[in-house]
């Protein structure tokens, strides 16, 4: 049964959400889901980046105005 | 509370029952951005009215700032993500930037100095020294942990990101107390340098080549760091 994280990064700065995510990703087996909100700009960019080199599948999604989930499915 | 909407989505494994916000309607900002637009250009025009310098430093700034916020442009991610993620294009974003300003500014400076005009931009030729070293080094802590450098720092105040709103008051608080102690730090460490400016060394075409061999190299190493890094 794959496992669903939210990790909640809304007020955190912006290598915060990315480093959260990494550890929180080495935790998890292959086809889990991790969801990072986000409302920081910059994690936008970077987070996503990483994940896809990494080779996650990523998905971002804008909640609301300057809200976003980044929803990562660890390979 | 927004009502929850379940979505089923297949993932490698199997089947993941996800629990998603409904996604709002997307207002409209125009009707802020039109008025906001008329003002920003009116107060250019009032300033231009004082003097066309200050009108220019404001259309330059307020262009600056729009493309630093959509180009999600961070020189603060420049220097820490080859670290942290192994990503390097806002490394190499910064490079180009800087070569293009060098080509621009060596253009500027070498026109002044064949009409025998003073070269602009002297005054700011400034002693390089180990004191540049540490400081840029002290920065770099404090730009990672206020998550951002001035600039960005600015961009997200005016994206409304809270925390940033204190590190731009401590920014101010910094240098002020920069700006009150600065005699003391030029006399005893920033004064021992060396000033170097560079086309009195090259001249002015081996300076920019110089230059500019020194961003290429640093461009092909950050692209080798990334593929060494991420693969």
């Amino acid at each position: 049964m794959s496992q669903e994280v939210t990790l909640d990064c809304l007020g955190e700065a912006c290598p915060i959400p990315l480093v959260k995510a990494q550890n929180k990703l080495k935790e998890l087996a292959s086809g889990d889901v991790i969801i990072v909100q986000i409302d920081h700009s910059c994690a936008l960019k970077n987070l996503p980046e990483w994940a896809r080199k990494d080779g996650h599948n990523v998905e971002i999604e804008e909640v609301d105005d300057g809200e976003w989930e980044i929803i990562i499915e660890k390979a | 509370m927004p009502e929850s909407v379940k979505t089923e989505t297949s993932t490698g494994g199997g089947t993941s029952t996800r629990t998603r916000r409904p996604r709002k309607p997307k207002k409209s900002q125009l009707k802020y951005a039109l008025p906001l637009a008329v003002v920003l250009l009116g107060f250019g025009i009032y300033l231009a009215t004082i003097s066309p310098n200050l009108s220019f430093f404001w259309m330059t700034g307020i262009c600056f700032g729009f493309i630093l916020q959509r180009a999600g442009f961070c020189f603060t991610a420049s220097m820490r993500d080859p670290y942290l993620t192994g990503g390097t294009s806002l490394t190499r974003a910064v490079l180009i930037a800087f070569a293009v300003t060098s080509i621009g500014f060596t253009a500027i400076k070498y026109g002044a100095y064949v009409q025998g005009l003073p070269i602009p931009g002297r005054g700011y030729v400034v002693p390089i020294s180990l004191a540049t070293a540490v400081g840029a080094f002290i920065f770099g802590i404090g730009m990672v942990i206020a998550g951002g450098c001035a600039s960005g720092t600015l961009m997200r105040v005016g994206e409304g990101f809270h925390m940033q709103w204190l590190s731009l008051f401590f920014f101010i608080v910094g240098s002020l107390w920069g700006a009150h102690d600065f005699g003391w730090w030029h006399a005893h460490f920033m004064s021992k340098g060396v000033k170097i400016f560079m086309p009195d060394v090259f001249g002015w075409f081996g300076a920019i080549t110089v230059q500019l061999l020194i961003i290429g190299i640093l461009f092909i190493l950050a692209d080798k760091w990334e593929q060494k890094k991420m693969g």
